[in-house]
């Protein structure tokens, strides 16, 4: 049985703040409430309030100008995987979304409500990263900006505060000239872990390299020292190059042992499927 | 305040329609599956008040007075059930993934219905039964 709890309707964004700010740590944002009805029953979450955001409009578009889309918080997985605009400009994305848990949770849950749990195994974060996009947070003073590699600051933690929003997600499509990739190996419908990587060529070797790992340890990070490494390497060298940042890798990443794999096992199918990743990149680069 | 209602409570109680069934209560198995404006939900981790106003179909409301869905029909022609715990789950899965894609392959509907799980492994036949019931209802259309 899910405790008790009062369900409040936000109609607007300010709306929305001006509760968490009345109600502090006693409210919880809902939306899809995927994660949060499960922690809710198994007592893991204790709220009395809840604030329903699914009926703010602007949570709820996805929009695009300029080659960014900015994706609404409410926004279900399931719509990013079927949206022509996010299949044409974020096919990397929209891949990723289409495997996210089972076709119920994807009708269900929301990219904001998935970036704000941080669960590690996640798969949206991971590309996200590689796009460089930008989270917009509202709270009490305004409207701030925050890079996404800044606001998903640990395990089940981000740099939201108790009387902030997340209201979108700016993402830019990759330049023209990128080829991308999304990998990942599951069980049990959770990733036990996802690898993104975009890049662009100039005769024949890697030009700008950008590459993230989701689920291994505490965060879905950006690899920027693999990256550098990887940048005027031949395809040929993106083997030898990955082998021998196994343990720079592994102090990054602080793989952890869970159901889903060891550490070891984690480390090694990191290295795999970075470069498959990797030389599928390449591949739609150069296409 | 009253404790809150899951869909899946007022649907067997309330209701009193337990076709719906309730088992992992995290949305992992899938034997809840209702349709809430055609989108597959897992009632068990849904509250009541979000279904205000919108349309609720579970397996009960599948059959067209007498005539069962073509799906209901497959299931019990290719034998797609064991216990048959799982099976209105499994056929309120495959329903939206007719509606939207009506001649699936068979790695689709694996995918799709990779969220439904059947403990006594009835899957092959479950596969089978969802193509049995594509291929009824592309007839069914051609005959027109």
């Amino acid at each position: 049985m899910i405790p008790p709890f009062k369900l409040i309707q936000a109609h607007s964004t300010s709306d929305a703040v001006a509760e968490l700010q009345r109600l502090g740590d006693d409210a919880k944002i809902y939306g899809g409430g995927t994660e949060l009805l499960i922690l809710l029953r198994h007592n893991l979450v204790q709220s009395d309030y809840l604030i329903d955001i699914k009926s703010i409009p602007e949570l709820g578009s996805i929009r695009c100008a300029n080659g960014t889309v900015s994706i609404g918080a409410a926004v279900t997985h399931r719509s990013l995987e079927t949206d022509s605009t996010v299949r044409e400009m974020l096919p990397m994305l929209a891949s990723a979304e289409s495997q996210v848990a089972n076709i119920r949770v994807r009708s269900q849950g929301t990219l904001g409500g998935n970036l704000c749990f941080n669960d590690p195994h996640s798969d949206p974060a991971t590309v996200l990263l590689v796009h460089d996009a930008t989270a917009q947070v509202a709270g009490p003073n305004g409207k701030r900006q925050v890079l996404l590699g800044s606001f998903l600051t640990g395990m089940y933690s981000t740099t939201l505060e108790a009387d902030e929003l997340l209201l979108s997600v700016d993402v830019p499509r990759l330049p023209a000239q990128f080829g991308g990739s999304y990998m990942r190996i599951h069980r049990l419908q959770r990733p036990t872990l996802g690898v993104a990587a975009a890049v662009s060529l100039r005769d024949g070797a890697l030009d700008e390299v950008r590459l993230a790992v989701g689920c291994v340890g505490p965060r879905a990070l950006r690899l920027e020292e693999l990256e550098g490494n990887l940048h005027g390497a031949a395809p040929a060298e993106i083997s030898k190059i990955i082998q021998e940042s196994k343990t720079s890798l592994k102090a990054l990443l602080e793989p952890i042992d869970d159901l889903l794999g060891s550490s070891e096992y984690k480390l090694y199918i990191t290295g795999v499927l970075l470069e498959r990743a990797l030389h599928e990149a390449v591949h739609n680069a150069t296409r | 305040m009253p404790a809150p209602e899951t869909l899946l409570e007022f649907i067997r109680r309330r209701l009193g329609l337990t076709g719906t069934k309730r088992s992992c209560e995290s949305q992992v198995c899938g034997a809840s599956t209702v349709l809430v404006d055609n989108q597959p939900i897992s009632s068990c981790n849904y509250l009541t008040c979000e279904a205000n106003g919108k349309k609720l179909l579970t397996i009960e409301g599948l059959a067209q007075g007498d005539r069962l869905d073509p799906l209901q029909e497959a299931f019990l022609r290719n034998v797609g059930a064991q216990c048959g715990f799982c099976t209105p789950g499994q056929i309120m899965v495959a329903k939206p993934l007719l509606l939207h894609n009506p001649a699936p392959t068979r790695k689709e509907i694996a995918e799709w219905l990779s969220g439904n799980i059947c403990r006594c492994g009835a899957y092959p036949a479950i596969v089978i039964s969802v193509q049995g019931a594509a291929i009824e209802l592309a007839a069914h259309k051609s005959d027109r």
